[in-house]
């Protein structure tokens, strides 16, 4: 429970359901937030609900971990130029790792969290699958999920949009509770942003930003860390006036190479074969996916191949995807249905 | 609230009602301003001064050496940066030695006040493994510049006590013209006679809750004159150490706790002490649980043990679920279980720091409830290794 309207509501309904349920909220972040899900007035704000609906709350301290799993590897990323998903992360290592291992000691037969998305049952397995409201989806943070988990998972508003959920909330007079949802990243001061959060941890590079298409220098970055390969927000237009992105950032030579759209586009994402997964079945090679690459972003068709190593080809040319990024596979016939997850490695 | 075993008194103690009785008439109707000079406020000053003399008598002090404040956290910080401010008027440099087990209410205050002034260094003085402050080592990092020695009676999670003679002894002699001693006797309050342990000690904190009785009160007391720096100022109530209008019903309900402990102490003490040693040999011979301290000279209502390889955390659901209440000995504001800097001073590996638990009893706690708590206790421990 984070305090806010979906994880509120999915405890509601529970009761509702006749589940004997507690809440637990977890302890994250040891640092100071504004944001997010793991700061000290977040968890006043979930034990008020939690004692609004009649039930137990527990606080649980992941701090280290957290830090272990996800922000360390989030600041060495960056050290390497590479953008790794700290939500992902945190779902992957924590929320559906240490947390249901808890629960299973602690005599739980499930976990319910108030995400936006759905465990479909199908022939006797479990399949992650969109939630009913396309804005709030987010399957994509939970794309690693995978069927001992899903078998374990209770999703209650998944089925419901946004209004819905709302609905309820009043409904079981949580109607206080009607929070924004949380956008940023749990452990940086939104005041404060990336760059003084990993500059306090980090050498940040200053780079020279190089036009791939005269060789000019186009200008200066303090930080060529937080240049993200495909962005385009804060690089300026190249002297012919088009648009420019993100092309390449190359942290020993100090360079960020920026090119027009069509220069930057496309066709094939490299996928790090570790970080390769399947919710059930592997799949082949060859196999027709819809891929997606950020929390709300467009599915794309792309085919998943293996040739030295994994990658997808995609149909269509588009943005570079940034090397960390995560991207999840839907099912072709059934584009609501994932069917795996992989970092993105160039 | 049913089926509840209360093993957390170092927390809050159960509100006596010889407490609740003799705050009630100051809690409805015209209570006067204890400052004033109408009848309605000598009323108030009487029932305050008459606390005050409880207090006093409690300590074995003079009543007029009691400063009321709102609790424990107030007194401590009133101590540390009150003689801080003190000592800073007539030195270039001001050094507070404490030891690193201290309660946050002392370390914070420490922390912030050398951080705030350069010319004020924060000194921490060595422990054994049990959490007892060295000798030596007070030794070595006293000098001429050395404004506080701040060792508190006994440790709130753990339970051991320190020898405050000893430390007064080297705050007096290692120091020219004697630094000031200051000691939390916050937890030991319920436990042991201040008048005699805290004898030699210049400045004794103690609060409301620990002892039955109210939250949100406490007092600082002294043994003659210190020089001391009020740190809310305003008017000049407490004899100017400390402003704001002085809480009746409060000072009413501090004062009935405190003569209510030093009344049943040595019964419940003898009483507990047993439980004690009961509730250690049992809970020792759980598979991977350690007893904290258990050489060392304990507050008799305390059980500190540490789990290896279990988590707090985990441990606490389930005793709250079976109806047990128990901590962590340390949480943060968020109510999760963190890092003890207790034990990290102690030396304890992470691995048994992350499983530790503090069992607290008092007057009220029965020997039924021991049995019960060394019973589901068991289970949990099984449980969580997986051979239940």
């Amino acid at each position: 429970m984070s305090g806010g309207v979906d994880s509120s509501v999915a405890a509601g309904l529970l009761i509702e359901q006749g589940h004997e349920v507690v809440g637990a909220t977890l302890k994250l972040w040891g640092g100071a937030s504004d944001s997010g899900c793991c700061s000290v007035a977040d968890v006043d704000d979930a034990r008020r609900v939690a004692q609004i609906l009649g039930i137990d709350h527990h606080v649980f301290n992941y701090t280290e971990e957290f830090e272990r799993s996800v922000v360390t590897p989030f600041v060495e990323g960056h050290a390497g130029a590479t953008s790794p998903n700290p939500c992902i992360e945190c779902n992957r290592h924590i929320k559906f790792d240490l947390l249901f291992q808890r629960a299973e000691r602690l005599g739980f037969d499930a976990v319910a969290t108030g995400h936006h998305a759905q465990v479909l049952e199908r022939e006797g397995h479990h399949y992650l699958v969109r939630g009913e409201d396309n804005q709030k989806d987010q399957s994509y943070v939970l794309g690693y999920l995978q069927e001992p988990i899903l078998r374990r998972l209770l999703l209650p508003i998944g089925a419901m949009n946004k209004d819905e959920v709302r609905q309820h909330a009043e409904r079981l007079q949580l109607r206080t509770w009607d929070k924004p949802d949380s956008q940023d990243v749990c452990f940086i001061e939104a005041s404060k942003g990336r760059s003084i959060f990993l500059g306090q941890r980090i050498s940040l590079t200053p780079a020279t930003i190089v036009d791939q298409v005269t060789g000019e220098e186009l200008g200066e970055t303090a930080a060529a860390e937080l240049m993200t390969v495909g962005q385009r927000r804060g690089v300026l237009p190249g002297r012919d006036g088009e648009k420019r992105y993100v092309a390449r950032v190359d942290l020993q030579a100090r360079r960020v190479e920026v090119g027009r759209l069509k220069d930057v586009l496309s066709t094939k994402l490299k996928l790090d074969v570790n970080s390769l997964s399947f919710a059930r079945d592997a799949l082949a090679n060859q196999t027709r996916v819809l891929a997606q690459w950020s929390a709300h972003g467009r599915p794309m068709e792309a085919t998943l191949s293996f040739d030295t190593t994994w990658s997808l080809e995609l149909d269509a040319p588009a943005r570079p995807v940034a090397p960390g990024q995560t991207v999840v596979f839907y099912r072709e016939d059934e584009p609501s249905i994932v069917e795996g997850a992989a970092i993105v490695t160039s | 609230m049913s089926e509840i075993l209360y093993f957390d008194h170092a927390a809050s103690a159960p509100r006596r009602p010889e407490v609740a009785e003799a705050m009630a008439p100051w809690q409805t109707g015209i209570v006067g301003n204890p400052s004033g000079s109408h009848k309605a406020a000598r009323l108030a000053r009487t029932a305050v001064e008459e606390s005050r003399d409880a207090v006093a008598e409690f300590i074995g002090a003079k009543p007029g050496d009691v400063i009321f404040t709102a609790g424990g956290t107030e007194s401590c910080h009133l101590a540390v940066v009150g003689v801080t401010h003190a000592h800073r008027k007539t030195h270039e440099q001001t050094n507070i030695l404490i030891s690193p087990v201290e309660h946050h209410a002392v370390i914070a205050a420490a922390e912030q006040i050398a951080d705030h002034f350069a010319d004020v260094e924060l000194r921490f003085v060595d422990v054994d493994a049990d959490g007892v402050v060295e000798i030596d080592s007070l030794w070595k990092n006293v000098d001429f510049n050395t404004a506080l020695v701040s060792v508190m009676t006994a440790n709130n999670e753990t339970g051991v006590c320190q020898p405050l003679d000893a430390v007064s002894a080297v705050a007096k002699g290692g120091v020219p013209g004697g630094a000031v001693t200051h000691t939390d006797a916050v937890a030991a309050a319920p436990w042991l006679d201040l008048s005699v342990v805290t004898s030699t000690i210049d400045l004794i904190s103690i609060c409301g809750h620990k002892l039955g009785g109210p939250v949100n009160v406490g007092a600082l007391i002294s043994r003659g004159p210190v020089a001391l720096n009020a740190v809310v100022p305003g008017g000049e109530q407490e004899r100017g150490k400390r402003g704001g209008t002085v809480d009746v019903a409060a000072v009413v309900g501090l004062a009935a706790a405190v003569r209510a402990t030093a009344a049943d102490r040595i019964e419940t003490y003898e009483r507990v002490t047993d439980f004690q040693t009961r509730l250690s040999n049992a809970l020792s011979l759980l598979p991977g649980v350690m007893v904290t301290a258990r050489g060392a000279s304990l507050l008799p209502g305390h059980v500190h043990v540490t789990v290896d390889g279990l988590a707090s955390d985990e441990m606490l659901f389930m005793l709250d679920q079976s109806g047990v209440c128990a901590s962590a000995a340390s949480s943060c504001s968020s109510g999760a279980a963190v890092a003890s800097h207790v034990l990290a001073a102690m030396d304890v590996p992470a691995v048994r720091a992350k499983g530790a638990i503090r069992f607290t009893m008092g007057a009220e706690t029965t020997a039924h409830e021991v049995t019960e708590l060394i019973r589901i206790f068991s289970g949990v421990v099984h449980q969580l290794r997986g051979d239940a």
